[in-house]
């Protein structure tokens, strides 16, 4: 194989490409799939991991955090009984009315899964192994596109070494009533990397609410690439939840990319807790006018964890609006990396963007970085963006413990009511109460 | 029985109590008044235990027990309540769900039992009507967009529910019109009993005329300069707190 020669591997960044050589011939797909899969091994040849001087990584030294590459895990019999996803995932989400569909060790888990329910009410749902064997045009439009950002490593990667997800198809005018809860697990075991793929595809006037959650069976040092894309044709809605609560050793990469039609809204919500490092970048791509989207989410973190979330809004057809809003509470030594980029293409006129996130620090060396970016080719737009950080407000605190309330009660009180402002933009109140407890119990309990 | 002893406190290395005695027998209602900067905002904040107030020397005992030895949520605990003169707004955080957290932290701490949901609403609705206070305020992040008025009965609402022993009013009547005046002095004057002592601040004899205090003190320098029966808040409406050393022209 001809590969770009990079002036220099670290040891990591070579694993990796031995990694795909050793695994290549096993992955799923057809001749167009291997084909895309070395093209995408040569764009990260070429890019190499990225670190600092890589202005989409500045605070995030992913080169320098990888020491080296856990083999591939890709194991269909994992036991997975409610109680391991009860402690993977946590009650008050699993407690959710919703289509279950559970990706585990690297592979699709039909029998866990609630296929048969979905196809009853008209999704189109299958493996995304299986279909790489022969994908529909919808899915290789999907894939292509995502390998169409050949600047994202992480996309690269997984494009390259993608082992199992889901594809969805959502037909037109269907509007499902529960939402689809997709849960991401490993398996019971020293190390391993896992790289999964989904594809969503709401076709015009299709509506249904996405969750993701990711959380830990049993892997102590995971390294996880989890990629979504996301296409929205004309008027559809997509509701996307994320909830991470992977193990403190875990490197979680994930990438949420959506394209936009006309009159469409894909709204985004992430709430971070697990991981030693994390990176959660979301792209999303106006496509037709008078489109919308709105980003949030809370990034929860302490001790020496690292939660990047990277947003890049591409505001490129005119009248479309973007909201953002994260706010992330950290304590000890974490760090927390905002970075939210809109673009307004000259021909993007009446563009309506805004952005704010907003930091509380609960000790003297947790750290924020926030970077918004606004690339603005048009002249008749609003764009905002702000960004605060701050510690808790002693004349608050006083006047609930004058209240009666603990100290510890008060303090938590006032980070919940703080982290809980995003929570407002879910719709979904069983879903927003769902989030809202799992943000609670981690305020409760300490780091292990 | 409050008892202050020779209470000497500092904010920001500023000394604004020099020495004030200070006793007020169960059941009866003692004024504060004086000048501004005369120390009265600071004697409610010693009270309720604020650490920005450094209390340098003398005691405070309430019901035999030494105050500045407690937290201000164990204070909360042991029947002291200020209602602050500015009371805080907290975005995120439901009044509903503030006083019930309240209301059931302070009966743990007493070794009462927390009241059970319908039981709690029942009360909150019954006292918020006694304060004409609408409930869909209440299910309105605490104290956000609220008027001067509806933030001063919110306090008293609170000072109802968690049945305190001492209640410290720090300038309520500041931003009150007339009506919500004649509200916030009802609800207080219900809550008197032969139990209750109260302290009420205030820089205006107009209050004093809805809640009669047993007790009138005059506050000058961070001392208690003259004490007396309520004809002395008369007195000090015509002649002012010139003869008090500050008045509100020299405070600043």
């Amino acid at each position: 194989m001809d590969l770009p020669v990079q002036q220099f591997r670290t040891e990591a960044e070579q694993e990796l490409l031995d990694l795909f050589e050793r695994s290549v011939d096993a992955l799923p797909g057809d001749a167009s799939i291997a084909a895309m899969r070395q093209a995408a091994i040569r764009t990260y040849a070429g890019l190499g991991l990225p670190h600092r001087r890589v202005e989409a990584w500045k605070y995030t030294d992913l080169r320098g955090a990888l020491i080296n590459v856990p083999p591939l895990i890709a194991e269909l019999d994992v036991q997975v009984g409610e109680s391991e996803l009860d402690a993977a995932i946590g009650k008050a989400c699993l407690g959710l009315p919703a289509y279950r569909v559970v990706v585990a060790a690297g592979e699709f888990r039909g029998d866990l899964s609630d296929i048969g329910a979905l196809r009853d009410d008209g999704v189109e749902v299958v493996s995304l192994a299986q279909m790489l064997e022969s994908p529909a045009d919808w899915l290789t439009a999907s894939l292509e596109d995502a390998a169409g950002r050949d600047d994202d490593v992480v996309i690269a990667l997984n494009t390259a070494l993608m082992t199992a997800g889901v594809a969805l198809r959502l037909p037109e005018g269907l509007t499902l009533q529960k939402p689809i809860h997709l849960i991401h697990l490993d398996m019971h075991g020293a190390l391993g990397s896992i790289y999964t793929r989904n594809a969503v595809v709401a076709e015009k006037g299709a509506s249904a609410t996405l969750i993701e959650s990711f959380g830990t069976l049993g892997v102590k040092e995971l390294q996880r690439n989890a990629v979504t894309t996301v296409s929205l044709a004309e008027k559809s809605a997509i509701h996307h939840i994320k909830l991470q609560r992977e193990a403190i050793e875990t490197i979680h990469l994930n990438v949420w990319a959506a394209n936009v039609g006309t009159e469409a809204r894909y709204n985004a919500f992430q709430l971070s807790s697990g991981a030693a490092l994390a990176r959660n970048q979301v792209y999303v791509r106006f496509e037709g006018e008078n489109a919308a989207t709105d980003i949030s989410g809370a990034t929860l973190a302490r001790g020496k964890q690292h939660c990047d979330t990277t947003l890049v809004v591409e505001h490129n057809v005119p009248s479309c609006e973007s909201r953002e809003l994260f706010k992330l509470v950290l304590d000890d030594e974490a760090r927390g990396v905002f970075q939210g980029k809109i673009v307004v293409k000259q021909d993007a006129q009446k563009t309506d963007g805004k952005q704010m996130s907003q930091a509380l620090l609960l000790s003297e060396t947790a750290e924020f970085d926030s970077k918004p970016e606004l690339e603005i080719y048009a002249d008749d737009v609003v764009c905002g963006h702000g960004a605060t950080s701050g510690q808790i407000d002693e004349d608050l605190l006083f006047y609930l413990r004058a209240r009666g309330l603990p100290e510890d009660q008060a303090r938590a009180l006032l980070i919940q009511a703080f982290v809980g402002e995003a929570f407002e933009v879910l719709d979904d109140e069983a879903i927003g109460d769902a989030l809202t407890a799992v943000a609670a119990e981690w305020l409760g309990t300490p780091l292990e | 029985m409050l008892e202050i002893k020779n209470l000497h406190a500092k904010v920001d290395g500023r000394e604004i109590l020099n020495g004030l005695d200070l006793t007020i027998p169960a059941g009866e209602v003692h004024a504060i008044m004086g000048p501004n900067g005369s120390g009265k905002s600071t004697l409610s904040y010693v009270l309720a235990g604020n650490e920005d107030y450094e209390v340098t020397e003398g005691s405070i005992s309430w019901k035999g027990e030494d105050l500045l030895d407690m937290e201000p949520d164990e204070r909360a605990a042991a029947g002291v309540f200020l209602a602050f003169q500015y009371p805080m707004e907290i975005p995120g955080v439901a009044t509903m769900t503030f006083l019930r957290s309240a209301v059931n932290a302070v009966r743990k701490a007493r070794g009462e039992e927390e009241f059970s949901t319908p039981d709690f609403l029942r009360t909150v609705k019954e006292k918020a009507k006694e304060l004409q206070i609408d409930i869909e305020m209440l299910r309105r992040p605490l104290n956000v967009g609220f008027s001067g008025g509806e933030k001063k009965r919110n306090e008293i609402l609170q000072m109802s529910l968690l049945e305190p022993g001492l209640c410290i009013l720090d300038e309520t009547d500041s931003g009150l019109d007339i009506d919500a005046l004649r509200i916030v002095s009802d609800g207080v004057n219900a809550l008197r009993s032969p139990e209750r002592s109260m302290l009420v601040i205030t820089h205006y004899q107009r209050l004093l005329n809805y809640i009669v205090p047993d007790k009138v003190h005059v506050l000058s320098k961070g001392r208690v300069a003259r004490s007396g029966g309520p004809e002395l808040a008369l007195e000090l409406e015509k002649s002012g707190y010139a003869e008090y050393g500050q008045d509100e022209a020299s405070a600043a």
